[in-house]
């Protein structure tokens, strides 16, 4: 078996390690593959062991981080703790967009001119399509938040869940986004997975194993396979994308991952799109 | 606790492949790291090896036995059979006080299980010189690992309550042990 360095390197495994900050979140979107929500178990991942990941995956060679939860914004301190990732490692934080006003907004400042980018999701350019799976006001506060961010000097980029059958309605969302100031380069389009809430609501698509990039992601439970692993249905954490439950050092979910990868066809997860 | 086929983790999954593969691996499952090195070695130590069958299916049942491990009692005394013991020899495992088995070597043998999974401290010099008689200094170190190992099943499955499964339940009904 060879290293990760080498297998990052050798593009055979993915450079970037996701970290599941937290499970919580203020909106409770239809297709959510955690069925997050402002009452559900928090699950944090502290900053003090989300920076410590980072570091130790630094040095096995991986070169990308991504944040996720639930709502990662959430969590107190999260500006300070990206800012701290993005010294380490270049990281993408995933954000729902309706949390930067105010104080928090004040507070987001600090991801100025640093290595962080943060995604926002905006899946129409309709508000009441978009605020249909993403919850009452999510287009207006999303759109009044991309730009207050890029004028503050932070990378924004888009992810659009959801495929429409009418291509006009994604040249209507790029159109959009290049109004916001957000270019085609930084604006990501996936399908629903079949996941978590999306299950309950009979909504996406079916991913395996071999449709999903094998992006080594950690969380409170555990390691996975991918960021589309560590996800809830009915409130019970699912298990089949599961690595081990060991996440430090980290070195051992990564040879576990790169041990799954060496045994794969390449190229066979790029059907689905799932970025 | 324990988990499916739908469930199993990637790791884990090769142990689902023929179907239903137990509640140890299930449970063991939810831990993948866990389950890969802990199977492999559970197999090895119990398993078919340079001991016949019988004589370690002698010793995991009556260490099963000592420590009133249901589910492996149950479990090892199926095995126990296809492995060419009685019924009547499995009862005499399973008793307590336990009955003989009739010979020096099985009996010197059932004395050691005894005191290294029934005792504390050291075992007796005359309980130990006995085995020593009968067994190769490389079985006597392979018999007390079964013993140990038996012995952190037992306590596995005690403590996390494992159910005996039905085909289990079915050939100890049928062969007069339930």
């Amino acid at each position: 078996m060879s290293t990760p360095a080498a297998a990052v390197a050798a593009g055979v495994l993915p450079g970037r390690v996701w970290l599941y900050s937290n499970y919580h979140c203020n909106l409770t979107c239809t297709y959510c593959l955690t069925e997050s929500g402002p009452g559900v178990q928090r699950r944090e991942l502290t900053a003090e062991r989300m920076l410590e990941t980072a570091r130790q995956a630094a040095e096995l060679g991986f070169t990308a981080l991504g944040v996720t939860g639930g709502e990662p914004f959430l969590v107190p301190d999260m500006p300070k703790t990206l800012a701290g990732l993005g010294a380490i490692l270049p990281t993408v934080g995933l954000t729902n967009g309706t949390l930067f006003t105010g104080r928090r907004l004040a507070a987001v400042e600090v991801l100025a001119g640093t290595d962080v980018a943060l995604q926002i999701s905006l899946d129409s350019a309709v508000p009441a399509v978009n605020d249909e799976a993403r919850g009452p006001d999510n287009f207006a506060k999303v759109v009044a938040a991309i730009p207050a961010l890029i004028e503050r000097g932070i990378t924004v980029r888009i992810a659009t869940t959801g495929e429409s059958d009418n291509p006009d309605d994604l040249a209507r969302l790029c159109e959009l986004h290049r109004g916001l100031g957000v270019p085609d380069s930084d604006h990501v389009v996936r399908p629903v997975i079949s996941r978590g809430r999306a299950v309950t609501a009979d909504l996406g698509v079916d991913a395996t194993v071999d449709d999903l990039p094998a992006e080594l992601t950690i969380t409170a439970d555990g390691a996975f396979w991918s960021p589309f692993g560590p996800t809830v249905i009915n409130g019970r954490l699912d298990t089949d994308l599961l690595l081990t439950r060991t996440t430090d050092p980290l070195r051992v979910p990564a040879q576990t991952l790169l041990g799954l990868v060496e045994g794969r066809p390449a190229g066979g997860d790029t059907t689905l799109n799932i970025r | 606790m324990l988990l499916d086929a739908a469930a199993a983790p990637l790791t884990a999954r090769p142990y689902y492949q023929n179907g239903d593969p137990g509640p140890l691996v299930a449970a063991l499952a939810t831990v993948p790291e866990l389950l890969e090195v802990s199977l492999p070695f559970l197999t090895t130590v119990l398993g078919a090896s340079s001991l016949d069958a019988r004589t370690k299916e002698i010793v995991i049942v009556r260490t099963s036995a000592l420590l009133h491990c249901v589910y492996c009692v149950n479990s090892h005394s199926v095995v126990a059979l296809d492995s060419g013991l009685t019924a009547a020899e499995v009862v005499a495992l399973r008793d307590e006080p336990r009955a003989a088995l009739g010979g020096e070597r099985e009996d010197a043998l059932l004395g050691w299980v005894d005191a290294v999974a029934g005792g504390n401290g050291p075992v007796a010099d005359a309980v130990a010189a006995r085995f020593g008689r009968s067994f190769a200094d490389h079985e006597v170190v392979e018999l007390t690992l079964l013993v140990g190992a038996t012995m952190m099943l037992n306590r596995f499955c005690t403590a996390l309550e494992l159910p005996t499964s039905p085909a289990v339940i079915d050939r100890l009904t049928a062969a007069g042990l339930r």
